[in-house]
């Protein structure tokens, strides 16, 4: 139904979000790092983006983020900005807010906590898709 | 004033302090001089049966004591002055001192007989303290006056312009107008004076400089052991080395990695032009090369010395000597510090040897904070190994979880409940290895004290209100009740918020999940004089007394939570105690088999903002 690209550099998070995403009925598409997957984005406009919180370096994925996010009226994904990130942490259950949805400076619409539990990944994805 | 201190004193110069100790001591002395000359006429008179002219004698004596007390009042008064205007307050107090002493000197040597009188080497006493007491030429200056004193009444005695009194009446009476016996007193008079105030002088003016070294190496040590920054070491160490010398201009270099390059790291008094004229090698600079050799290298002309570098910009200084010292630390030499006068000629032998000891404490201190660096960059390698561990453990856990967790929900096809049941057993050795890296990185990081913060006013409400909500849905599936007592009033402590949140989700987690289906939790925050109290309270299975002794050890599980299919690594009390103790705190348990546990946990209150 909808289009969604994965990106993670780690090939088991990928299947194992690829697999409950299609048994929806959703395609996906993915990419193993943030050039790959900022390529990806702007070749195939996908519907909704999950993205690896850490992929190369430590803030990879927040830097992918912010740069699709950008306000900035002359930023080469203007035309992207709107589309739903969905993003993986692998933070410490202890401390699952540490970077939580309130804080201002992340530019992601919603957390699913690694490991990745497929029936609340499939829920987040619908409820952004809905929006 | 040590500031002061520092700028005022040039070589062999008194320090203000020294001025006013002389004050004193000449107030004391007086006391003594004052008594002593009316003793003296009364022995004289009554004992020797000498015709002294008694009544001006004790007159004398009485005036040098009545003019004391009012100088003692004077000098107590001067005292009480502010530094700035005291140092030409005293120095103008003890000329007044030294006048009226040379007056009643002079009036003294009169009434004992002039030229004849038997008191003239108590002058040169006199002489002496001053030129102890004074700096070294108002010394000579006072023997000069002391000579005119003796000249002008021995002058006018010959000449019966003053009478001349006899004293010793054994002398022939003519004496006094005797002009080889007067040539002769006031020649070796002059010679004994000059001498011995020379020599005073001199052995004064050493001893001012080593007091001078002294307090030079003393406000160096003072100055580069009053930080950790190595850059603010430099930086002391080239003020302390140019101030001491009582030059304007240092520098500091240290030998590079290269082994070759010998970059200025700090400089004192040196213009930008100067310190930026260009890089500077061992190789290319046989001055630094002989000094980090560990010689003292001399350059007492810059302007024709072959040796300099870069002599054009050496004379836009307005450099005239140059005096290196090899900085030398306990293994290699470090460095060279570089004192720069406008004078040629200007550095001597001594100041070579405290430029040296000036520099070996620059070393010292050096070597300190440079070993203070490694240590926090050694603290910083390990921040980043836990860090990059945690990352490399978890993910492969992870992914493995991720992907079994698809296969048990069936998405990839039927799963016999056999199997089901296998990889619900592997599902939940991975959530067990998870939560055991979890722990053992969080208890690393307690160890080592790296926090990824640094303690901060932290609101206790919020945190306990956030972790409550996270084990919201385990105490729900469970049907226990949680119960979450806060007082109004703000309680701040000094904390991170990781580790509130790891300290309250530890013993809550625990309490939910020791404590069996319907029962409850009750968390309470509440003030105790200034300590914030948190108690979290169960119904749940208790730990047994035998057990409660090794509970806060690491692994270390009650017998009946080792019992149950309860998971838990044993790693959590450990953790919490730790971060509480860290937070200047204490936590206390309290339980009863199977009734239920009380953990307690106290930190000191930070302050209390009052409500809004």
């Amino acid at each position: 139904m909808a289009k969604i690209l994965i990106i993670d550099d780690d090939p088991d998070m990928i299947l194992a979000s690829r697999i409950p995403l299609e048994a929806a009925g959703h395609s996906v598409a993915e990419a193993r790092n943030g050039s790959e997957g900022l390529k990806r984005i702007r070749e195939q406009r996908p519907d909704l983006i999950v993205l690896d919180v850490m992929m190369d370096s430590a803030t990879e994925g927040f830097q992918l983020a912010l740069n699709l996010r950008s306000r900035e009226p002359d930023s080469e994904y203007a035309a992207f900005r709107d589309i739903p990130i969905l993003m993986l942490t692998a933070i410490h259950t202890t401390t699952p807010l540490r970077f939580g949805p309130e804080e201002d400076y992340l530019p992601v619409d919603d957390f699913v906590e690694k490991p990745i539990d497929p029936d609340i990944l499939v829920k987040k994805v619908t409820a952004l898709l809905k929006k | 004033m040590a500031e002061q201190t520092n700028e005022t004193y040039a070589n062999g110069a008194l320090l203000p302090g020294d001025i006013a100790v002389a004050s004193a001591r000449l107030v004391l002395t007086r006391w003594v001089a004052g008594a002593l000359v009316i003793a003296l006429t009364a022995a004289g008179v009554h004992l020797l049966r000498l015709p002294l002219p008694e009544r001006e004698l004790y007159l004398t004596g009485a005036a040098i004591l009545g003019y004391n007390t009012v100088l003692a009042w004077a000098g107590r008064r001067i005292d009480r002055l502010s530094p700035t205007n005291h140092l030409r307050r005293v120095q103008r107090f003890v000329l007044v001192q030294v006048g009226l002493d040379w007056l009643s000197m002079a009036v003294f040597l009169h009434l004992t007989g002039g030229i004849t009188s038997p008191a003239i080497p108590l002058f040169v006493i006199h002489m002496l303290m001053v030129s102890i007491l004074l700096p070294g030429r108002s010394s000579y200056v006072y023997v000069a006056l002391g000579l005119i004193a003796l000249g002008t009444i021995a002058g006018l005695e010959a000449g019966g312009v003053l009478r001349h009194i006899t004293v010793i009446p054994s002398l022939p009476g003519r004496l006094q107008r005797d002009p080889v016996y007067i040539l002769a007193q006031v020649s070796f008079f002059a010679i004994a004076a000059f001498a011995t105030v020379h020599l005073a002088t001199l052995i004064m003016i050493r001893l001012r400089q080593r007091e001078r070294q002294l307090s030079a190496l003393l406000s160096t040590a003072q100055a580069v052991s009053s930080t950790l920054s190595l850059a603010d070491v430099w930086a002391q160490l080239a003020r302390s080395a140019a101030r001491a010398l009582s030059c304007h201009k240092a520098s500091i270099r240290v030998l590079d990695e290269t082994g070759d390059r010998i970059p200025m790291v700090a400089a004192y008094g040196l213009s930008d032009a100067y310190r930026n004229k260009g890089e500077v090698s061992l190789s290319g600079s046989p001055l630094d090369r002989e000094a980090m050799a560990g010689h003292a290298v001399l350059v007492p002309n810059a302007a024709s010395d072959a040796r300099i570098q870069f002599p054009v910009e050496v004379a836009a200084e307005g450099i005239g000597s140059i005096l290196v010292v090899p900085i030398i630390g306990r293994e290699r030499t470090l460095g060279v510090l570089r004192v720069y006068a406008a004078q040629p000629d200007r550095f001597t032998p001594d100041d070579i040897g405290l430029v040296q000891a000036i520099a070996r404490q620059g070393a010292v201190a050096m070597e300190n904070a440079m070993a203070h660096d490694a240590l926090h960059m050694s603290e910083k390698a390990r921040a980043l190994f836990v860090r990059t561990v945690t990352h490399e453990l978890r993910a492969p856990v992870s992914g493995a979880q991720s992907l079994l967790r698809v296969m048990v929900r069936g998405m990839t096809g039927d799963v016999s409940p056999q199997q089901r049941d296998i990889l619900n057993r592997v599902s939940s050795r991975l959530d067990f290895l998870m939560d055991l890296i979890g722990d053992l990185l969080a208890l690393a990081a307690t160890k080592t004290g790296e926090m990824q913060d640094r303690p901060q006013p932290q609101p206790l409400q919020p945190a306990l209100r956030r972790t409550v909500e996270l084990h919201a849905n385990e105490a729900e599936e469970k049907r226990i009740r949680v119960g979450l007592s806060l007082p109004s009033e703000e309680l701040l402590v000094l904390a991170t918020a990781d580790g509130l949140v790891q300290i309250f989700g530890n013993l809550i987690g625990n309490a939910v999940k020791y404590t069996p289906a319907r029962g409850s939790v009750d968390v309470r925050l509440s003030r105790q004089d200034d300590r914030a109290v948190v108690e979290i309270a169960d119904t749940g299975i208790g730990i047994p007394a035998g057990d409660l002794p090794n509970l806060w050890e690491e692994f270390y599980r009650a017998s009946n939570a080792r019992g149950s299919d309860i998971r838990g690594t044993g790693l959590g009390l450990s953790i919490v105690k730790r971060l509480v103790e860290t937070f200047g705190g204490s936590v206390r348990v309290h339980s009863v088999e199977g009734r239920g546990t009380t953990f307690t946990v106290s930190l000191p209150l930070l302050h209390s903002k009052p409500d809004a």
